[in-house]
């Protein structure tokens, strides 16, 4: 007799990610073109959980993984690991962003004005079954408004401060090539503010939503209100090793700050953003982020809590890793189980 | 000056997969995690091409030390041929050209799962461990950054009340694998969930052990000659599994590590659970020289 029986290892890991490819088919470059155009919502979503800002790459990922999430994750993840890091950009102001969406449920109209955009918030959800059919559904064209709205906005937080109505953080300056990088740096707690949002922008949409609606549903210290909701694109400005700053291409980003009115008279903000556009993990990250303060610790708004549990990467990888085998670790305390057990019965004997 | 004049030449990916700055902080991390045995240092740990929890934190630690020259073991739950330790071994010889085996005996880094082989290692072999959880205190106090602030005090009270609480409840301790241990006579760090009959193997051991975790972004390290005691108490000591009794069905091997393998008819049989020390065992091969000889721990 020999271990030969289970010495198949290296030969049935080849088989089985075959089986799994298999069920794709051959990948194309008309595939992946096609998932990029046909799924803008799905690509801005794994762009903003792998914080890489590349479609056709976000594209390639979900065709290769079949469309699992988590896979699609690590692989623009894993990708992005190696790159290195040769500029980082202008901030971006909210002022000069190019909108495409932006409204307000604190107010009923605001400076600016609300600009309703790209939405499915009043679609009636009826599925198109004549697909099915055999027609295709064809979307109605869009009219243009007589005109055009203007393609800034003013921050409506900014009013607010002019208000006197929110308290205007006092901002500790940071030269631009030093601002702290969850991605090179680990996190730790209190966390540095440039990585609590880096961590929130990253974060499993899935997760964030999770946590930031037991938070809206009671669990938390502060309800939200929704001051202002941004879909925008972003222009990229680099400096160029002459000195020189130019535009390196547009991002698409989603924002959302959330008020509470409750705390020591004036409105507290709550804050998220992400590549891509993504406006339920905005919302329900902004509401993490609003109820933080002051949060108990273990309780599922504390900052350490939501960051750390909200790791896409993360968290799907241990989740899956319980699939490897454990016997080592079961035998040790099957021993000990074991051991107590007849313990128990000799005391047990003499009664 | 161009961007080009700034960076080297496009390469699909580095030596060993990490960028160089990535191998940097990690061999910065190392040292201060020799320097200070057990003690617990956070890094950023990157993303790489295998789910984290499957191993990232020791592959990163393996890719930053192996060089061409290496030759690597990967050993999951004792068994060099269970599918991740193939498939890491695999990727780690893709991406660095270095030499693999399966023998104990011949390998120069040694990445575990779950194991410390039978075999003892050399002055020049480094034990590589993943670490799904490197907090020793995550279950009295699962705040991490409560449990740093009790690490940096020593303050291990709850610790030891849980063993107690154990004893008294069910007459001995019940901490299965990953056996809280005194490092250095300073921190108390998990030694990976390897069963209690590996932990003396890290006492006083020639080899230098690191354990990383690259999930949770810490790595720590048992430097060589360095104390491992178990958290015991005076009158209640430490106790490995008692495996010393049985026998191997294959090799018919006894005194080492065993898996149980349930039968059919409700009994058990046994199998050496060092799969490559097994097979030397049923080759009739001599084995290099055992931590353990009859079920008896001789350092």
């Amino acid at each position: 007799m020999a271990y030969v029986a289970t010495r198949g290892g290296e030969r049935a890991i080849e088989q089985a990610e075959r089986l799994y490819r298999a069920q794709m088919g051959e990948i194309t470059p008309a595939r992946v073109a096609e998932i990029e155009r046909a799924l803008p919502s799905l690509i801005d979503r794994v762009m903003g959980e792998a914080s890489l800002y590349a479609p056709d790459l976000a594209a390639l990922a979900l065709a290769q993984s079949g469309g699992d999430l988590y896979e699609a994750l690590l692989l623009l993840r894993a990708w992005r690991s190696t790159q290195p890091r040769l500029q980082i950009a202008a901030p971006v102001t909210q002022g000069r962003m190019l909108t495409h969406r932006r409204i307000s449920a604190a107010f009923k109209d605001i400076p600016g004005g609300q600009i309703l955009g790209p939405t499915l918030d009043y679609s009636h959800r009826l599925l198109a079954t004549e697909v099915v059919q055999g027609k295709s559904f064809t979307p109605v064209p869009v009219e243009k408004a007589a005109r055009p709205a203007p393609a800034c906005h003013p921050s409506l937080a900014e009013w607010q401060k002019a208000q006197g109505l929110v308290e205007a953080p006092t901002l500790a300056p940071v030269d631009r090539d030093a601002i702290p990088d969850l991605t090179k740096e680990p996190l730790l707690f209190p966390a540095k503010r440039a990585h609590t949002l880096q961590s929130l922008a990253r974060a499993d949409t899935g997760g964030v939503l999770a946590l930031g609606y037991s938070a809206m549903r009671g669990y938390g210290n502060a309800h939200p209100t929704v001051n202002e909701l941004r879909l925008s694109e972003a222009e990229v400005i680099v400096r160029h090793p002459n000195g020189t700053e130019f535009s390196a291409g547009r991002v698409k980003t989603s924002q959302a700050e959330v008020v509470t009115t409750r705390g020591q008279g004036k409105l507290r903000l709550g804050f998220c953003a992400t590549l891509g556009w993504n406006e339920v993990k905005t919302i329900a990250g902004a509401t993490l982020d609003l109820n933080a303060a002051g949060a108990p610790k273990g309780s599922p708004v504390n900052e350490e809590f939501f960051l750390y549990h909200t790791e896409p990467v993360e968290s799907s990888g241990f989740c899956i890793h319980f699939k490897l085998p454990h016997y080592v670790t079961f035998q040790s305390s099957l021993d000990a189980l074991r051991d107590a057990k007849a313990q128990r019965n000799k005391t047990e004997e003499p009664a | 000056m161009s961007l080009d004049t700034l960076t080297r030449p496009w390469k699909a990916f580095s030596y060993g997969f990490l960028d160089a700055s990535a191998k940097r902080e990690m061999r910065r991390k190392i040292l201060k995690a020799i320097a200070v045995p057990g003690c617990q240092m956070p890094y950023a740990s990157r993303e790489v091409p295998i789910a984290r929890g499957w191993g990232t934190g020791g592959l990163q630690a393996t890719l930053t030390l192996v060089n061409p020259g290496s030759v690597v073991k990967v050993i999951d739950q004792g068994a060099d041929d269970s599918v991740n330790a193939a498939s890491i071994r695999r990727f780690i010889a893709r991406v660095s050209g270095a030499a693999t085996t399966l023998d104990t005996v011949q390998a120069t880094i040694i990445q575990s799962r779950h194991r410390v082989p039978e075999e003892k290692l050399r002055a020049d072999q480094v034990l590589v461990l993943q670490v799904p959880n490197p907090e020793p205190l995550r279950p009295v106090e699962p705040n991490m950054s409560v449990a740093r602030q009790m690490h940096a005090d020593a303050d291990y009270g709850r610790m030891w009340l849980q063993l107690y609480e154990q004893i008294v409840r069910v007459g001995r301790v019940m901490q299965g694998a990953s056996y809280p241990s005194l490092v250095n006579g300073r921190h108390v760090m998990t030694p990976s969930p390897i069963p209690r009959w590996d932990v003396p193997k890290l006492n006083m051991a020639k080899h230098l052990t690191i354990l990383s975790a690259g999930r949770e972004k810490r790595l720590f390290a048992v430097p060589p000659f360095t104390r491992v005691e178990p958290l015991v108490f005076d009158d209640v000591p430490y106790r490995v599994e008692d495996h010393a009794g049985l026998t191997c069905r294959r090799s018919g091997a006894r005194g080492v590590f065993m898996n149980e393998i349930p039968q059919e008819d409700g009994t058990s049989q046994h199998e050496v659970s060092d799969s490559q020390l097994g097979v030397k065992l049923l080759n009739g091969e001599e084995p290099g020289e055992m931590w353990y000889r009859d079920g008896v721990f001789r350092p």
